[in-house]
């Protein structure tokens, strides 16, 4: 009797906690869906859990939310931000924010896994950064932090063996810099060497994915970050309608010239003051041999753009410039981003991606960047342009006509007068 | 069929909880099931040699032959005679392997060393001081199968904590009383949810998600910024978290098995002194160091007046101590830097205790001076351990 008590001392509460466990983890719960408030503020929150997840994504997705995929300049929340505008005019659509620092091609393609059943036959805004496209491609540390299992999983269920998988499953395993969970890692590499998975494999993958959507449904909205403030402040700011384009560009203006007095390049004094005071002398010229041209990113492009073409999706392309102040006095070469510019278009516009706001060119325009090389109020509202009528307007069912050239290490590495040459001939 | 490391996730915990149940059964009815633990033994050696490391299981049923045929070897010389030199001979025997393994990366030998394989330092400590009680006489008989069984032993293989042969033995070949037992459990049970919240929470949270962030910020200023301490505290709660959560798993499931395994840390941040913080950090490491290197060495500078002043001798043990530990981590120069940066502190550290029992009335000691020591220490083992990183490394070297 005495041991039996003791026994249950130490162990009832060990018991009940794994009875707890499993319950969380393996029973799948009837989704009763987000509330509302919870999408929209994960639609403004950049959280790495919401873009790694699945569950908030996919319920955004059936309501009025358009992806707008891209890196940090999304962040820029300033009044003239794609989702304040979106707000405080009252659009039909709203922006949901997927990406911040760090997050590439690659990552969006990670990240699309799970949602391609939503993001079939619905419309886009992609933002192209030229700083994606540097000689490393993606950094592995920086996408790992993108990156979950349960995108793996998902994307592992209904790999096969085509070009596009066994170059995603490749790209995977170039990230992994620590063997995070090596079963999983076995099955891309299966993938990446055109194997079939066993019966096994897909038992195995459909228990951890229950577990692993589980766990997204109950965590994944737990730490977000609050922009909801932030937004409406940036909104308070904005004249009530009617939406007045040149009404607004000159409080751009001002707005811009107000944030930016504390510096020669105009950038944003809070940026400046963080960043840039104190090391800004250390980087003059210091950009001159930055080549945008050569990158494996390109190839990673392209499995993003045959991703939208499987989920027959209307994509807008951003491509943002750099701001001029700024790469006068880092040296970056302006012939290089036009090659830059002249390859990436070229690689959309050949495959029928046709929708492309280019603003390469406004790199000198005052206020147009926030700070070095993100949109900002002027810039913002330049885009705001284009994306309203676009997202506001009808899908228009695209027609692509995709090309695996663009995965080669040719492609990749085409630049100068090799480049020149290629694109005059095609 | 993948390999598993140990306690690396909930699955293997699932397999350690079916697999202990009878053995646990067992030892509250007062009986050891032998043949189900060296099969289960063997099985978990399996889940983690086995699978797509096969080739590191072969390597470890080479070192373990390897290893034992020296250790018996020497036990049965040490019967007859004593020489010195067949000692050193032994000793060195014993530690080529793993010095191989450590050298390989540094010379670039081959593809893959010999025996190369998950936890080959722990089983040489474990090795070598068997030798050296062989020598010294403190063991008197070796049985195969309980050598076996102490190198072996499946909860401590990977990263140890490192136990030592007579006091497994005598764990091994008894049963612990009811009541003890049900304290061990308890203990167990204890740990093991320590062990979790060490190291899937707060390991997971310094290591896996801010420590890479602040990586990357710290790597895009290009030298020293406030990053670069930001990286240091992180990294040092990183490392004792996982490696204290590990243990922690080690000495729970031995005591599941009725095996007292020694802990390995004691809430080392909290030392007045790096001294105090070696006795409470990786606690079976820094005693194997010091009863195996620093006091033998000590013994043998007194024993041959090589040196006259019992300071130098303690510096000249400390170094040796220090540096070899370095090494041990791998031929890079920040693990012998870490390991000098060490010695140091400890040469200083023994200055000042000199210093201040000699000047005690003039030194003040209070709650104060005592939190200042607890802070000063913490962080000078933090810069030791930013050291041990190899962020350096990275941050002036690999650009």
């Amino acid at each position: 009797m005495k041991i039996r008590r003791a026994l249950f001392k130490i162990f009832g509460p060990v018991i009940l906690a794994a009875l707890l466990v499993v319950a969380v983890l393996i029973i799948p719960f009837a989704s009763s869906g987000f509330n509302h408030r919870t999408i929209e503020r994960a639609a403004v929150s950049q959280s790495k859990n919401v873009f790694k997840g699945v569950a908030v994504k996919q319920q955004a997705l059936t309501e009025n939310y358009v992806p707008f995929m891209g890196s940090s300049e999304l962040s820029r929340m300033d009044s003239f931000h794609p989702s304040v505008l979106a707000q405080h005019y009252h659009r039909d659509y709203r922006p949901f924010l997927l990406g911040a620092a760090g997050s590439q091609s690659l990552a969006h393609y990670w990240g699309m896994q799970g949602v391609n059943h939503e993001l079939q036959n619905k419309k886009a805004v992609m933002i192209v950064s030229p700083q994606w496209f540097v000689k490393q491609g993606q950094n592995p540390i920086a996408f790992m932090q993108y990156h979950s299992n349960l995108q793996t999983v998902t994307w592992l269920l209904q790999a096969t063996n085509n070009r596009d998988d066994r170059y995603a499953a490749q790209r995977l395993l170039d990230m992994q810099v620590d063997k995070a969970d090596s079963q999983l890692d076995l099955m891309v590499k299966k993938i990446a060497d055109g194997k079939q998975l066993s019966k096994a494999d897909r038992t195995y993958l459909q228990l951890e994915k229950n577990s692993l959507a589980n766990q997204d449904r109950w965590f994944s909205t737990l730490s977000m970050k609050n922009r909801t403030d932030r937004i409406n402040k940036a909104a308070g700011q904005l004249p009530s309608s009617p939406y007045n384009v040149k009404r607004l560009d000159a409080i751009a203006y001002e707005m811009g010239d107000k944030a930016t007095t504390g510096n020669q390049f105009r950038v944003s004094n809070k940026f400046w003051n963080k960043r840039l005071k104190g090391n800004y002398r250390k980087l003059k010229g210091e950009q001159k041999n930055f080549n945008y041209v050569q990158s494996p990113e390109f190839a990673d492009f392209q499995l993003v753009l045959n991703q939208f073409h499987k989920d027959n999706m209307d994509v807008m392309f951003v491509i943002p410039p750099v701001n001029k102040r700024w790469s006068q006095y880092t040296g970056l070469s302006m012939a290089m981003l036009r090659q830059f510019d002249r390859k990436i278009n070229y690689q959309l516009r050949s495959q029928g991606f046709t929708n492309i706001v280019d603003l390469s060119n406004d790199g000198g325009e005052d206020f147009f960047m926030q700070d070095t090389i993100h949109l900002g109020w002027r810039g913002w509202l330049k885009v705001d342009q284009h994306v309203a009528p676009f997202l506001e307007g009808k899908y228009q069912q695209p027609h692509y006509q995709m090309n695996d050239y663009f995965y080669s290490k040719q492609w990749q590495d085409m630049a100068n007068s090799q480049l020149n040459h290629y694109l005059a001939k095609n | 069929m993948i390999s598993m490391q140990p306690y690396q996730n909930p699955t293997y915990f699932l397999y350690l909880t079916v697999a202990l149940l009878p053995i646990m059964i067992g030892l509250l009815r007062g009986k050891r099931y032998r043949l189900y633990e060296t099969v289960i033994s063997l099985a978990f050696l399996v889940l983690t040699f086995g699978g797509n490391v096969w080739i590191q299981g072969v390597s470890l049923i080479g070192y373990i032959i390897y290893e034992v045929a020296l250790i018996f070897g020497y036990f049965h010389y040490r019967q007859k005679k004593n020489a010195s030199w067949v000692f050193y001979l032994l000793v060195f025997l014993a530690i080529v392997p793993l010095a191989i393994v450590k050298l390989e990366p540094v010379f670039q030998l081959g593809k893959i060393s010999l025996f190369s394989f998950l936890g080959i330092s722990y089983l040489t400590f474990k090795a070598v001081q068997m030798i050296m009680e062989i020598r010294d006489g403190a063991i008197k008989e070796v049985n195969l199968m309980l050598t076996l069984q102490f190198l072996l032993f499946f909860p401590t293989i990977s990263s140890g904590p490192i136990d030592r042969y007579r006091r497994f033995i005598k764990d091994y070949t008894q049963v612990p009383d009811q009541d003890k037992y049900l304290t061990m459990l308890g203990k167990a049970v204890h740990y093991i949810f320590l062990g979790f919240l060490y190291k899937f929470a707060l390991a997971y949270f310094f290591g896996t998600v801010m420590l890479p962030k602040i990586q990357m910020i710290a790597l895009a200023h290009h030298g020293l910024s406030w990053w670069v301490v930001a990286y240091m505290y992180c990294y040092s709660m990183d490392l004792f978290f996982d490696f204290a959560g590990y243990s922690l798993f080690a000495v729970g499931t031995s005591y599941i098995m009725g095996i007292e395994t020694p802990v390995n840390f004691n809430k080392p941040f909290i030392s007045k002194n790096i001294k105090e913080f070696w006795n409470r950090w990786h606690m079976t490491l820094s005693l194997w160091f010091r009863d195996y290197i620093y006091m033998r060495l000590v013994f043998l500078m007194m024993k041959k007046r090589w040196v006259k002043s019992r300071v130098a001798m303690a510096n000249i043990g400390y170094i040796t101590l220090f540096l070899i530990m370095g090494i041990w981590h791998g031929l890079t120069w920040y693990y012998i830097v870490y390991g000098i940066f060490h010695a140091c502190a400890i040469i200083i550290n023994d200055m000042w205790l000199r210093f201040k029992k000699k000047h005690r009335q003039a030194i003040p000691h209070n709650k104060f001076t005592e939190m200042f020591a607890i802070f000063l220490t913490f962080n000078l083992v933090c810069f030791s351990f930013l050291i041990f990183s190899g962020f350096f490394d990275k941050l002036y070297f690999m650009h």
